[in-house]
């Protein structure tokens, strides 16, 4: 297996791991983490894709732009993560599950 | 001339329900006027467009792609039930400027009754099958919609809502019909359809055939689809006489009469009819003896008499079944108006708790008498000679065990019909309200110009038969004369057949108490028949069914993050696994 | 500048004003809800220009295209059904919100949300490169973030929020790594030029099922729904409106956009969505089967109504027939504008009856009871809108199903034909959670909700009027929006290569 081919492989394992994160964590702002390490992921991928196909500038761009707009998300998620402790006094994510059925 | 008096039959009940609804409710007067004005228009347009019928289509709007050309075709069977609906809906709704006098959402009640109108005079005079679909469609809102107008009562609700969905689910019969059409004919009109049914592929035409059976069965409440229209009875009584016996549900009938040039080829269609006709007529009949409820009678002689209609288009006798709609249409309305004026003046529709009105209410009693006799089929009224015309047919083009069956079902409906009239107008005054008044001066017209419609409809048999033979090219109707037919009924020796088996039925409960011993004996099957022959808990059950697969499925709606996504990675999993095998 | 074409400007406009909407709402601080909603609906206002102008581009030249950079947007009938829904619900939607957020604090975000989200599902329509297209899709999830937990001192609403927030960030991820997957294979992301490209490779047909299912979280396809009923119902109503008409719809088109690009990777691309189709109709109808919360139960029945749309689009697909693609995006449009209604009349009676008491109560079908008296075009307009998502002709949810149905009749396989019974069978259930509700409003017996309600503000009604009438005009007339859904039809099964 070739680095790119590892690096490709790789993003997708810890794309792998965050989506397992969100499967079992609780804790809102760890919930926030698993999204991270999830996008972290995506950008290795997209590195290691940019890479294969020889296209590294688009890569660049197209990272930076994944950044932005990911760290966009993570500010939004933790904004709503701070207003839930304030309102319902806990980061259980559990505990958030009046909506149902 | 014709396509603008087609508009006309079609627009103005529509105008009507635009200008009464946006009349506002505080004007009572108005509305009960002006809702008869529009509707005696139409009925007058309708009447206008009778001697117009042709089989070309006289209007024609090109909807364009899918839709095709929507089209109308002011043909013998279309302008007949056009005019019964117009005309009885007109009677209908003067009726009710007594019946609801005081009721609150007239509005409502009168655009619901106006659009129903227009609706039912849509779906008789279309040429396309999806118009007509969609017709169809329109008038089981409205019938929803009436039927549930009491909408503070939940039995009328569900009545309302079981009556939609039923004919809805039988619609589909005739969606996947009409879509079969356009699939392989690419063109809905049903003339084309008609012509060049052969040409379909065998199976497609049989799933044609039997959806549109389907769709009438729900429509005119035939078995197994008739569990509707009991419930049905909640409605406003006009509302019963209008749509619930004189033109909704006719419009079943009216749809295998339409199509049966088409499916009378197809094996076993002609048989299925007939059955559905016998057994509805039959089950239906014998629930009318035991039920306690007034219009719940009317409704189940109401399934009985369609069932003679559907019959009448199984042994391949249009001009009969068309016949006795025309007759049904009138003598039920009386007959339902007529106890719509008895409930509004004793206040209850349990028949135990009526007896001896006969003497509050002549009026009253003289034309429910009449409508009664043509049910019961006694000559010389329409009842009687529409009946007789079915049972000739039945005999001659029919197997024998078919007609054994209907003639049995006559003697039924005499039994009950004389057990209605008897525990209604005569024996001991049950009835605790002191002012049992008799019926209002606009339901007297009603009624009194229905009486008269009873007594002499059958007049017009000769132009009726000479009307479907010229303007049906595709169903070779052959009448004769009008003083052959009738002289052929009175001295054929089945009409004595028929009529003393009307004797005997309506002897039967004179004599009741003598059958005693019978009646306990049969004590189960009428047990039976006033649970309906559990087709109602059939209804109950899938719709106890439905709900709780609901009820369950909300379980899968946790509410937990973690659980969502779970559902996420169940999804990517699935698809890349069947992606994966797919490809 | 002067050499733009008019879908930039279409696109631009509301993206140039969303600054100046907050700002103007921000600095102005006593009168800067008023502010911000009147430059909203300017903003919106002054879009239909180049709305206008891109049509009638469009109609004389053709699709579109213009480059920047490496960036190419590219404008065709597709694009414009999507600019024509968007802008034509948001304007109402603004509109209507006038009266309906009258209480609220803030609105400057609000509005710069509403205006924001118009421009990027403008410009989702009209993304040329899958990256592009990805840009697109996570502005509207940003945008619509913060529009669905506007109520932030809602535990209800914070909850949902964060349901969609996590859901929509998987969904980006999984579709960014789809783009990864393609880069790596073809070296290219222009959706034209993939299909060129693309092999025959296992690895671009995980490709595709990552695609589908991260754009299909969006769409709501069955079982990525779960988000769904909790953030439409704990919008504001006029956010509901905007997500259940357009939102979704959206995503379903970003996930068609992307599919079609590695059409020829598979031919169970067809198959597939009608699988999801029929997984969308039932669950989405028996959910809502149950349900005692209007708005959640309107929430429900989105999910059975993508499914139609599904349907006719895998039925197009699989037959190559464009009826199914034209009656799926009729569908559509129609489901915008009846879900659209829904949501709005539902909107206008949960805000006479709780919110302008100072309620955060859901709107229960209780509360319906006898509402028609007080409020009658607003229960009339529910009621058409309810009764047209059943299919009820002559309203416009009955002419795109039938049109569906007609080109799942006319493959002439039986088990299509089968599955568009199904369908028909579905709406037939689907009444049995419609017809309750019509029934409540029309009760003689007021609700308690009722009694105490207050008057309903009249900028409230004239949106329900207009949608309302459309509804029944769209039925009577369905070839009123041919022009719309037809060529994009066929400019969507153009894409697929067929």
């Amino acid at each position: 297996m070739s680095d790119v081919e590892i690096l490709l492989v790789g993003g997708f394992m810890l794309a792998g791991v965050g989506l397992y994160g969100l499967l079992v964590i609780r804790n809102l702002i760890k919930v926030v983490v698993a999204m991270q390490i999830m996008v972290k992921g995506v950008l290795l991928a997209l590195a290691a894709a940019a890479e294969t196909s020889g296209q590294i500038n688009l890569g660049q761009s197209m990272i930076l732009t994944v950044i932005v707009a990911d760290t966009v998300v993570a500010v939004i998620g933790l904004a709503l993560a701070v207003q839930v402790r304030r309102v319902k006094g806990t980061l259980d994510v559990r505990e958030l599950s009046e909506l149902r059925g | 001339m014709t396509d603008l008096l087609i508009v006309l039959t079609m627009g103005l009940p529509w105008v009507g329900a635009l200008v009464v609804w946006r009349l506002g409710d505080d004007k009572p007067d108005l509305q009960h006027r002006l809702a008869f004005v529009f509707a005696l228009a139409a009925g007058i347009a309708a009447l206008a467009l009778i001697p117009l019928h042709t089989s070309d289509v006289e209007l024609s709007i090109d909807a364009g792609s899918v839709f095709g050309k929507f089209t109308f075709v002011p043909d013998s069977l279309g302008v007949f039930l056009a005019a019964i609906a117009t005309v009885i809906g007109s009677l209908a709704v003067l009726f009710s400027s007594d019946y609801m006098q005081g009721e609150k959402q007239l509005g409502r009640y009168y655009t619901s009754m106006l659009l129903f109108i227009g609706a039912m005079v849509g779906l008789a005079l279309t040429g396309s099958i999806l118009l007509l679909f969609i017709f169809w469609e329109i008038t089981a809102l409205c019938s929803y919609a009436l039927i549930s107008f009491y909408n503070d009562d939940p039995k009328a609700v569900a009545g309302g809502i079981k009556a939609l969905i039923i004919t809805q689910f039988g619609g589909i019969g005739m969606l996947a019909g009409a879509l079969i059409c356009f699939a392989y004919l690419g063109d809905y009109q049903i003339a084309t359809f008609i012509e060049k049914a052969d040409t379909l592929p065998s199976d497609m035409l049989t799933v044609m055939a039997f959806g549109f059976l389907a769709a009438a069965a729900a429509k005119s409440a035939q078995f197994p689809f008739h569990t509707w229209l009991p419930g049905a009875m909640e409605a406003p009584t006009p509302v019963s006489a209008l749509i619930h016996a004189a033109t909704m549900v006719n419009a079943g009938v009216y749809l295998l009469a339409r199509f049966y040039p088409a499916f009378a080829g197809v094996d076993y269609w002609t048989d299925a009819v007939m059955v559905v006709g016998l057994v509805s007529a039959l089950m239906a009949a014998s629930m009318a003896v035991v039920a306690k409820d007034l219009k719940r009678v009317l409704a189940y002689s109401t399934i009985s008499q369609l069932g003679y209609m559907v019959y009448a288009v199984g042994v391949g006798s249009i001009f009969a079944s068309q016949f006795h709609l025309l007759s049904h249409a009138i003598f039920k309305a009386l007959l339902f108006l007529s106890a719509g004026a008895v409930i509004h003046g004793v206040g209850t529709r349990d028949m135990f708790k009526m007896g001896g009105l006969g003497q509050a209410m002549p009026f009253n009693r003289n034309v429910f008498m009449i409508g009664a006799l043509a049910l019961a089929g006694v000559p010389v009224l329409n009842g009687f000679w529409s009946k007789e015309i079915i049972l000739e047919h039945g005999l001659h083009d029919g197997p024998a065990w078919a007609y054994y069956g209907m003639l049995a079902g006559a003697g039924i409906t005499a039994l009950y019909t004389a057990r209605m009239v008897w525990l209604v107008f005569f024996g001991r005054a049950h009835y605790e309200t002191e002012h049992a008044h008799d019926a209002g001066p606009m339901m007297k017209v009603a009624t009194g110009i229905l009486a008269v419609g009873t007594l002499t409809s059958w007049l017009v048999i000769g132009l009726f038969g000479e009307m479907l033979e010229k303007s049906l090219p595709h169903h070779h109707i052959h009448v004769e004369a009008a003083s052959d037919m009738l002289e052929a009924v009175i001295t054929a020796p089945e009409t004595l057949v028929a009529l003393g088996v009307v004797l005997i039925g309506a002897v039967v409960w004179v004599i009741h108490r003598a059958f005693l011993p019978v009646g306990e004996f049969l004590a189960p099957l009428g047990a039976a028949a006033d649970q309906d022959y559990g087709l109602n808990w059939v209804n109950r059950q899938i719709v106890q069914i439905t709900q709780s697969l609901g009820e369950r499925l909300r379980a899968t709606q946790t509410g937990y993050l973690n659980w969502n996504v779970f559902g996420i990675v169940v999804g990517v999993i699935v698809t890349l696994g069947v992606l994966a095998w797919g490809a | 500048m002067a050499d733009l074409p008019a879908f930039i400007w279409l696109l631009l406009v509301p993206l140039i004003a969303t600054p100046f909407v907050y700002l103007v709402g921000r600095i102005f601080d006593v009168r800067g809800n008023l502010i911000a909603r009147w430059a909203a609906l300017v903003v919106l206002g002054v879009t239909w220009l180049p709305f206008i102008l891109a049509v009638l581009d469009l109609d004389q030249n053709g699709a579109d295209s213009y480059t920047l950079g490496t960036v190419t947007l590219r404008f065709d009938e597709l694009s414009l059904l999507l600019a024509a829904l968007s802008l034509g619900l948001s304007t109402v939607v603004v509109l209507y919100s006038a009266a309906y957020m009258q209480y609220e604090g803030r609105q400057e975000k609000y509005y710069a949300c509403l205006t924001a989200l118009t421009g990027v599902m403008i410009g989702l329509g009209c993304a040329g490169d899958l990256f592009n297209l990805w840009a697109w899709f996570e502005g509207m999830a940003i945008a619509s973030f913060l529009l669905v937990a506007f109520y932030h001192e809602q535990a209800n609403a914070l909850e949902a929020g964060i349901k969609y927030l996590v859901q929509s960030a998987v969904g980006s991820a999984l579709v960014m790594l789809g783009i990864a997957l393609v880069l790596a294979n073809t070296g290219t992301l222009d959706l034209v030029e993939i299909r060129a490209a693309a092999g025959d490779s296992t690895l671009l047909l995980a490709a595709g099922a990552l695609f589908v299912i991260g754009f299909g979280i969006k769409a709501a396809l069955v079982p990525m729904h779960t988000w769904l009923p909790d953030a439409h119902s704990q919008a504001p109503s006029g956010i509901s409106a905007m997500l259940s008409g357009v939102v979704i719809e959206a995503g379903l088109i970003a996930m068609l956009r992307s599919v079609a690009a590695l059409a020829g990777v598979s031919d169970a691309w067809g198959e597939m969505l009608m699988v999801f189709g029929v997984l969308n109709m039932v669950v989405g109808n028996l959910l809502a089967l149950r349900q005692t919360q209007v708005k959640r139960l309107l929430a429900f029945s989105s999910l059975s109504h993508v499914g139609y749309m599904l349907v006719g689009l895998g039925v197009a697909i699989y037959a190559n027939d464009a009826t199914g693609a034209q009656g799926s995006l009729f569908h559509m449009l129609n489901h915008g504008l009846m879900k659209g209604l829904a949501f709005l009349a539902a909107g206008s009676l949960l805000y006479t009856l709780h919110v302008a008491a100072g309620s955060h109560a859901p709107l229960t079908i209780a509360d319906l009871n006898g509402a028609a008296k007080r409020y009658p075009l607003t229960a009339l307009g529910l009621s058409i809108a309810v009764l047209g998502l059943g299919g009820l002709p002559p309203l416009a949810g009955f002419m795109s199903k039938w049109q569906i149905f007609v080109a799942g009749f006319n493959t002439h396989e039986s088990w299509i034909q089968a599955l568009i019974v199904f369908a028909a069978l579905n709406s037939v259930l689907s009444l049995g959670y419609y017809a309750p509700l019509v029934n409540a409003l029309y009760r003689e017996e007021e609700s308690e909700a009722v009694v105490k309600g207050k008057r309903l503000p009249l900028t409230m009604s004239i949106p329900v009027v207009v949608l309302s009438v459309a509804v029944i005009v769209i039925g009577i007339w369905p070839a009123l929006l041919r022009w719309l859904a037809e060529p994009a039809g066929d400019a969507l099964l153009a894409t697929f290569g067929f």
